[in-house]
């Protein structure tokens, strides 16, 4: 489903400060898994991840989405790639404080063009799932920690996008959210989701419902584990 | 020189518009050199950032490309009232031996300048740039004819002396003018419209035809657009302009320009030249309707410009009939 090619990320190319984040990452990464990228900070998994994403372009190297090449993209297809593939988890969560939590899951579908009423009605349907209907019209900031987090993966969700990803999900959460966080990746990936998440908490990377860690260090792939 | 504001605007305008086109053309001659979609290396993905800039600073600099034509014409138009025996722009431009190639030379530019904007604007609904290199082509084709006419611009502004005595429209244009430096302009007057009214019609049904079609006879559309706006430049000098005026010996195209005859010239010519560029457009655009990621939007895009220049064709038309039927000059024989 997800196939990149020598991936190599190189931020302040030719300055003193230049850094390189990636060196020449290739991976294939099947439809329908729950795959984790792990790896200490500064391993290039964000990066990475901010790569598959379309929030950040390569410097060198070509990915594949089904039928796509995204690398080439121009900036409006690659947004619109985006907007309809992709569904975020930010590790801060970056909802948006001073607006409903409807209203945040509701943002992201905004730009296409949707008739309002549909998009609220998803919106609610959403939050209905996460048990958070009743929390819909209060401000996010209002909210607990879980609370919130499970509107920000309703906001993932809100453009019923084929792969999630996840930026280090649990690093703000008790073991218990955490073990939560993981449940509801586990039945999103039995919805046939491709689950990406990045991080180095072992809740996340031991979970059962992972199908494959990916070992991340200093910008290339150390190790691969399949789970049986 | 002459330090007009709007001179020294265009100049300026054009000296940046040169100094782009020539950046561009760097980019332009990589593009051509190293373009390669397949690879991934860091080359080939800078080039596909960097167009988005290109394109964009050059989409700018012919769009003002095309408005400067108009802006020249003005500038000549408002400076003839410091030039001894200039009553328009015919006499201004006629002050020195750079004027009419100058304004020659930004009429080729514009129909180019507006035929890579047009395919510019298809490239850009493409998802992987199957005109990129045939931009860039046209792009490094239009250069040296900008830097021409900003050379020409120069001298021609340059050389521009309030002392001499020009030669005005009437020397210039009218029928069996003989040769006071007009540079064989003058025109015979009396020619029928006949030729030009088949040709408007036969223009605008295929024009409809094409925007029905979605692009169908696009390239003789193209052929056509051209021969018409030849063909309508000859007939507004040699007959149209007769009813403007209505004096039967006054062939000038640039006193329509000014307030006396309600600056009507400014709709005339931006009908005239968008309706060739839109023309040309249908035509430019046509090979691209091979490319899989361009199948479904070129005809669309073909389906537009041929309505548009047949917008233009008709307006022309329309203003120079309502000229011819309540003008009070009267033709006959």
């Amino acid at each position: 489903m997800i196939q990149l090619r020598d991936i190599k990320k190189v931020f302040n190319a030719g300055r003193p400060n230049e850094f390189t984040a990636l060196y020449g990452v290739s991976l294939d990464i099947d439809g329908g898994g729950l795959t984790v990228l792990k790896g200490p900070s500064g391993s290039g998994k964000t990066t990475l991840l901010s790569i598959l994403g379309c929030m950040a372009r390569p410097t060198a190297g070509r990915i594949r989405f089904k039928d796509l090449e995204l690398t080439s993209l121009p900036e409006r297809f690659l947004a619109a790639t985006r907007r309809q593939s992709f569904g975020f988890i930010f590790q801060q969560l970056n909802l948006i404080k001073g607006i409903t939590a409807l209203d945040n899951v509701m943002l992201p579908a905004y730009p296409n063009g949707e008739k309002r009423s549909r998009i609220e009605a998803r919106a609610l349907a959403l939050l209905d799932a996460f048990s958070l209907k009743h929390k819909a019209a209060a401000n996010v900031e209002w909210l607990s920690g879980g609370e919130a987090q499970r509107v920000a993966i309703a906001r993932a969700l809100i453009n019923d996008p084929d792969v999630i990803i996840a930026d280090e999900p649990t690093a703000h959460l008790d073991s218990k959210l955490s073990l939560e966080f993981m449940e509801t990746m586990q039945r999103l990936k039995l919805q046939g989701r491709t689950i990406l998440i990045a991080s180095h908490d072992p809740i996340a990377y031991d979970a059962p419902c992972v199908d494959r860690v990916i070992e991340m260090r200093d910008g290339v792939v150390i190790d691969e584990n399949e789970s049986a | 020189m002459i330090l007009h504001p709007p001179v020294l605007a265009l100049l300026m305008g054009s000296l940046l518009a040169s100094f782009m086109v020539v950046y561009a053309s760097w980019y332009a001659i990589a593009v051509l050199r190293d373009w390669e979609i397949t690879s991934g290396s860091e080359l080939q993905l800078s080039l596909e950032r960097q167009t988005y800039l290109i394109s964009t600073l050059v989409g700018y600099t012919f769009v003002f490309q095309l408005l400067s034509l108009f802006l020249f014409v003005f500038i000549a138009d408002d400076l003839s009232r410091l030039f001894v025996g200039a009553m328009c722009a015919a006499g201004t431009l006629n002050v020195n031996a750079y004027g009419y190639p100058a304004l020659i030379l930004k009429m080729i530019n514009f129909i180019l300048a507006g035929a890579w904007l047009v395919l510019n604007y298809v490239d850009n609904k493409a998802y992987d740039y199957p005109l990129i290199k045939t931009k860039y082509l046209l792009l490094l084709l239009i250069t040296p004819v900008m830097l021409v006419e900003t050379a020409a611009l120069f001298l021609y502004f340059l050389n521009l002396h309030p002392d001499i005595i020009t030669s005005c429209c009437s020397n210039i244009f009218s029928a069996g003018a003989s040769g006071s430096g007009d540079g064989g302009l003058a025109i015979t007057g009396g020619s029928r419209p006949t030729i030009f009214f088949a040709l408007m019609g036969l223009n605008l049904m295929l024009g409809l035809y094409v925007f029905l079609t979605r692009g169908q006879g696009a390239y003789l559309f193209a052929a056509m657009s051209c021969g018409a706006f030849v063909v309508s430049l000859i007939a507004l000098i040699s007959v149209f302009s007769l009813y403007f005026y209505e004096l039967p010996t006054h062939h000038c195209p640039f006193c329509i320009l000014q307030g006396a005859y309600g600056y009507v010239g400014y709709p005339l010519y931006l009908a005239l030249f968008g309706g060739v560029v839109t023309g040309i457009g249908t035509g430019v655009v046509a090979p691209a309707r091979k490319f899989k990621s361009l199948a479904g939007i070129v005809p669309v895009v073909q389906g537009r410009l041929a309505l548009a220049s047949v917008v233009c064709c008709a307006l022309f038309t329309g203003i120079v009939i309502i000229a011819m039927m309540t003008s009070n000059l009267i033709m006959e024989g």
